[in-house]
């Protein structure tokens, strides 16, 4: 846990199931997606933080229409979320039914997983807590 | 300070839409033929080209654009750059033009911007327009670009009580300006009820809701004061550029419900122009999507946040509102050829406010404003403009 963050390792430990943010060495700001500088104090050494997996619905949307990647997986929620830690990231909604949206409430609180799409990649993902 | 030396004295556009059997460099030459030859400034007086396209390499599988649609438009040996700024990419190459204008470096410059998108798959040209988010963070996961602009809808109807017969309202208006527009891509009047068809694209958005994928391109002249009246009468003059940028991931924003790029330039352009909202006649804002026009709507200064969807549901915005907006049509209706958006505004300001905009002129304008932004808003670019009589 002491090694320089980088993307590559961000990105990894997402498709192991083990998501780690970015901690400010400066002022302890959680910080993901992984950001240059801390846009809290200006520092810009950062070292992993394990997260609560807790937050909260800040926006979402369900995508009927993708790049072709991803237009096997559709329709699929995409979500801003807002980690008990203050950092906001976006990631897919778990366990809600897409094809009644207008049933999710903002706001909700929700708790963090994973979800392996048809394209074999992982996504990060958010139920209802 | 307000600008002193740029002119616009001419301005045109092709068709925008499918154009069939034309190829990018094809379309680019129409538009900078109209605009030079055609509006009798001989392209021997340009000095330098400044060209706006999005992302030729995967849509038309070229790159090193700016020279080789200089070349092909009988331009051959200017100096030539492409600037890429996603969908504001015309209005970034507009604002290049301006800085070599301001600075005195060039007398008369040619700003020209093109997109060919409809040579590719529907879910190709997606994933084009995808590469304008953040890659690692976004794209990676599925969101999409009409996913973006939900997501700020979503936002805006939990925060201030915005309905999607809101956002369909904004298609209708751009319907009906765009049905007297010859270069629309969608010359016809659509119904609420139609705009309100539940083809969902990204939810809350729907088919009407999205601008549409669109071949097109557009070119101005630019020139100092000195030159402008050996061209035209009616010359119409910069006097305010704002640009700035934005986090890319929609998750970095303290807003969602708010551009806050769009918020900064325009601040930008009218501390610059020494001008308020107040003395816009009317604005052509980037309506991608029909939330898009509503929140620009706001964060340019012309109704406080929130107040948008009331100012479309009263006919503000229409033609012959207080503060009409996008009054030839729109992207929405007229076309979104990506890169080719920003001039394209710069050409339909020119028109309007020289009073040559035939059945789309709006009654009063002297001055007004064009909002174009890139991507999820991570550039935004208001340029206002005026009469040099008004």
């Amino acid at each position: 846990m002491s090694e320089t963050p980088t993307i590559e390792q961000y990105q990894k430990y997402i498709q192991d199931h083990d998501f780690h943010a970015l901690k400010c060495k400066s002022c302890g700001a959680v910080i993901a997606p992984p950001k240059g500088m801390c846009y809290s104090c200006g520092g810009t050494d950062f070292e992993w933080t394990a997260v609560s997996g807790k937050g909260k619905l800040v926006s979402y949307t369900v995508i009927h229409v993708a790049a072709e990647e991803f237009q096997e997986e559709t329709p699929y929620f995409v979500a801003i979320v807002e980690l008990e830690e203050g950092t906001r990231i976006t990631a897919r909604l778990l366990g809600l039914d897409p094809n009644e949206p207008e049933k999710v409430k903002l706001g909700i609180p929700v708790k963090l997983g994973y979800e392996t799409g048809k394209s074999g990649k992982t996504y990060i993902g958010f139920s209802p807590a | 300070m307000p600008l002193r030396e740029t002119n616009i004295v001419s301005g045109a556009q092709t068709k925008f839409g499918k154009l069939e059997g034309l190829t990018l460099r094809e379309i680019f030459a129409e538009a900078v033929d109209k605009a030079t030859i055609g509006a009798g400034v001989p392209k021997e007086d340009i000095q330098a080209a400044f060209i706006g396209s999005f992302i030729p390499e995967m849509l038309v599988h070229q790159g090193h654009t700016a020279p080789l649609l200089a070349d092909y438009a009988g331009l051959r040996g200017l100096p030539a750059t492409r600037h890429e700024a996603a969908c504001a990419s015309g209005a970034t190459a507009l604002r290049a033009g301006i800085m070599a204008i301001e600075s005195g470096l060039y007398d008369t410059v040619l700003v020209a911007a093109a997109e060919k998108m409809t040579s590719v798959s529907t879910n190709r040209a997606t994933e084009a327009l995808a590469a304008a988010a953040d890659d690692e963070f976004e794209s990676s996961m599925g969101l999409t670009f009409p996913g973006v602009f939900a997501i700020a809808a979503v936002a805006h109807m939990q925060e201030y009580g915005t309905t999607e017969e809101d956002m369909a309202l904004v298609a209708v208006k751009a319907h009906r300006n765009a049905a007297k527009n010859p270069l629309a891509q969608f010359q016809k009047e659509i119904s609420l009820e139609k705009a309100m068809t539940p083809r969902y694209i990204a939810w809350p958005l729907k088919l009407f809701d999205c601008s549409p994928i669109s071949d097109g391109a557009a070119a101005i002249v630019l020139t100092n004061n000195e030159r402008a009246k050996q061209y035209t009468d009616t010359p119409v003059k910069i006097v305010g550029t704002g640009q700035a940028s934005a986090s890319m991931n929609l998750c970095d924003r303290t807003s969602l419900t708010s551009f806050e790029a769009s918020v900064r330039a325009s601040r930008i352009a009218y501390d610059m122009a020494g001008l308020t909202p107040k003395d816009m006649d009317f604005a052509v804002v980037h309506d991608c999507f029909t939330i898009a026009e509503i929140i620009a709507s706001e964060d340019i200064g012309f109704f406080k946040p929130g107040a948008g969807a009331k100012a479309v549901r009263e006919g503000v915005t229409a033609m012959d509102g207080d503060k009409p907006i996008n009054p030839m049509g729109g992207l929405k209706a007229v076309g979104h050829p990506v890169g080719a958006t920003g001039v394209k505004q710069a050409v339909v300001l020119y028109r309007e406010l020289i009073g040559e905009a035939g059945a789309n002129q709006v009654p009063n304008h002297d001055t007004a404003l064009m909002h174009n932004f890139g991507g999820t808003g991570a550039t935004a670019v208001v340029n206002i403009m005026r009469r040099a009589d008004a």
